[in-house]
């Protein structure tokens, strides 16, 4: 039973670090928090919908289908957090630190409501592009799908290392995380590396929200506030602007969940309850997060 | 002094927009219009609408009848604010509704002190009547309802897992709400005293996705449950259904549950996971009862593109059974209706209706349902 929990935790926590991934990218950057990152989660996997249902016989079943959602997904989710970013963040990047914060707010509950009255007010099916098959290892039961989610989140989480350590933009974003002012008089063109980090995160929260749909079968307008919400709070446990405390954040905060229903009695109800506790117990010792380093106030 | 000139003139205008229109009368529909439980609050509204229009059409009143559909979400605040909303509005002379036992409850308060009638065409908790006989309870006794409650619904599925599936030991979830709780305690009551033995019981979330871990816990399970008998509405039933199998959990590992999680939405959710899962509905389908074979046609006939859901004909025979009373009340005049409701005796799709001194129905019917999701329907289980 360890092993078939353990199992559980990872596709749960898999799917977490790569929304916390979106959260901690952006405050890296700007240390502002995108709370929009839920609904553009969202919207990958409505658009992912959208592409199955608009093209059944291209993409509705098999790797096509599969493949075709991701590309879709995370490019969509991406340009519409750079498009975001431009709108409602870039004009108010100076004003104050609160301000870019009301406004995410607001982005979101437009995003949400939009979908709510012009998409649809229910639950939709999702389709399935891997059929589902059970394999037994070890004792535990392993469906097709969440292999499918386990191998394409440490995918692009491999990608992302890529990225950020090894190429020349990503050694771009790195410096203006640094410290933006300074990377911009280096020639770094702040602007454009900001925008990237939007598209970045944006693409892996696009990802993680065809991962959701295809998990659960169904997506509904409100889908990304419960794992945006988890999401952030497994960034935050990791060291909030820490890529890798993200990833680890979202396996911890997986792995708590799965362990408190599975064998707590009783526990399912208490579920998030216990999950919370001791994330909160590990913000009391370390107060910037597990991974996260103690930066000394800019003066 | 333009200003004011302004204000006499705005005053005059509006008193002319709400000078005497042709009288039309209101029986609110309180349901769920949107979110996951809309399909369901849709089919009550599309019902309830279908009564008014065939009595409108036969001139049944000298003034037009019209049915106003209210949404509360499924959510009990908004169930409140529509119940106020409703209150206030004079044209209104009853309501057809909550959908949720949850949203019913407190909702009825509001309409107590109105007073203003409440018929349910779905809350099933015993509380939603049972609350009028309390001593804090201000108002007259104004809740009634069609459907049979939670302690026939559940202790009928607990005599089924019983007897006819010849299960001995059952897990019970449920999802903490009112209805989902309420309908898992009678299931457990009648269980245990029928033999039976509960294994384990959990609660989950509405809004929850992830069941995997819970699952995984029931089925290594070393006291072995035969099956999972689940309170509570279909999203949940639906994901429980879908990650049971993907865990290789399949009949005669069973799943039995509640009204709630008998709706077509459950397919949507579950596809075809959802094959073989046990649901208890409260009276007869429909399709199956003969004294509603002309609301069927009908139905059909005015809404050709539309589902009907299984709670449609309560709201119906809801409305019916309001409609009476008001002609026996002589008039839409609230307190009236309320009294007439109590002297009900009604013909119509669900046979004979009679309010018992609690508000009601004396008809205690359930029918076991099984899933079938290649035909998207609910099978009838003898």
């Amino acid at each position: 039973m360890l092993i078939q929990q353990l199992v559980n935790g990872l596709t749960l926590g898999a799917i977490y670090s790569l929304i916390a991934l979106g959260y901690t990218l952006v405050y890296g950057i700007l240390t502002m928090i995108n709370f929009a990152h839920s609904e553009v989660l969202m919207l990958g996997s409505f658009m992912a919908l959208g592409l199955a249902v608009l093209l059944p016989s291209a993409f509705g079943t098999g790797a096509m289908g599969l493949v075709g959602m991701f590309v879709l997904a995370m490019t969509g989710a991406g340009l519409i957090n750079v498009i975001i970013e431009r709108l409602a963040y870039r004009p108010l990047r100076h004003i104050s630190r609160l301000a870019p914060l009301i406004s995410a707010i607001g982005v979101s509950i437009i995003l949400q409501n939009g979908v709510f009255i012009w998409v649809s007010t229910q639950s939709l099916r999702f389709p399935e592009p891997v059929a589902i098959t059970q394999v037994e290892v070890l004792g535990a039961t392993i469906s097709s799908l969440q292999l499918v989610i386990l191998v394409s989140a440490l995918l692009l989480m491999a990608l992302l290392h890529f990225f950020v350590e090894h190429t020349k933009l990503g050694k771009a974003m790195r410096a203006c995380s640094d410290d933006i002012q300074t990377a911009g008089l280096m020639g770094i063109n702040a602007d454009y590396i900001i925008a990237l980090t939007f598209f970045v995160g944006g693409a892996l929260g696009g990802a993680a929200g065809v991962l959701y749909g295809m998990n659960y079968g169904s997506i509904k307008y409100n889908l990304g506030f419960l794992p945006g919400a988890k999401a952030f709070t497994a960034a935050v446990l990791g060291g909030i602007g820490n890529i890798r405390g993200a990833v680890l954040g979202g396996f911890i905060l997986g792995f708590l969940e799965v362990l408190a229903s599975g064998y707590i009695p009783n526990g399912a109800q208490w579920r998030d309850v216990i999950a919370f506790t001791v994330l909160m117990i590990v913000l009391l010792v370390r107060p910037s997060g597990l991974l996260g380093e103690k930066i000394a106030e800019k003066v | 002094m333009t200003f004011r000139r302004a204000l006499v003139l705005a005053a005059v205008v509006l008193a002319a927009a709400c000078g005497p229109k042709e009288k039309t009368v209101r029986i609110a529909v309180a349901v769920p219009l949107t979110g996951d439980m809309g399909t369901e609050g849709q089919g009550l509204r599309r019902a309830v609408e279908l009564a008014v229009e065939e009595a409108n059409a036969a001139k049944r009143f000298p003034y037009k009848l019209e049915a106003a559909p209210y949404d509360d979400r499924a959510d009990p605040k908004e169930a409140v604010n529509v119940a106020n909303l409703v209150v206030s509005d004079p044209r209104v002379v009853a309501v057809v509704g909550h959908y949720n036992s949850g949203c019913a409850t407190p909702a009825a308060k509001v309409y107590a002190r109105a007073p203003i009638a409440m018929v349910s065409p779905a809350a099933t908790n015993p509380e939603v009547t049972a609350q009028q006989n309390s001593k804090d309870w201000m108002g007259p006794r104004m809740v009634f309802r069609v459907v049979p409650t939670d302690d026939v619904q559940g202790s009928y599925a607990a005599t089924f897992a019983l007897k006819k599936l010849g299960k001995k030991r059952m897990t019970i979830l449920h999802d903490k709400s009112p209805y989902g709780q309420g309908l898992a305690e009678e299931f457990k009551k009648a269980f245990l005293a029928g033999g039976g033995k509960i294994v384990s019981e959990d609660g989950v979330s509405v809004g929850d996705k992830d069941f995997k871990a819970l699952l995984t816990k029931i089925r290594n399970d070393p006291a072995k449950p035969e099956g999972v008998y689940f309170g509570g509405l279909y999203t949940e039933a639906g994901l429980l259904l879908k990650q049971m199998r993907e865990l290789g959990m399949k009949p005669p590992f069973d799943f039995i549950s509640g009204d709630g999680s008998m709706t077509f939405g459950l397919f949507d959710v579950a596809g075809d996971s959802a094959d073989g899962a046990y649901l208890s509905i409260v009276g007869v389908p429909a399709d199956e009862l003969p004294s509603a074979k002309k609301f069927v046609e009908a139905y059909k006939a005015r809404f050709p593109n539309d589902e009907r859901k299984p709670f449609d004909h309560f709201g119906y025979e809801a409305a019916n059974i309001i409609m009476a009373a008001i002609e026996r009340a002589g008039g839409p005049d609230r307190e009236k209706v309320i009294a007439e409701l109590k002297k009900t005796k009604h013909e119509g799709v669900l046979g004979t209706t009679v309010f018992d001194d609690k508000g009601d129905t004396t008809s205690k019917i359930v029918t076991m349902t099984r899933a079938a999701s290649k035909k998207r329907a609910f099978d009838s289980v003898r």
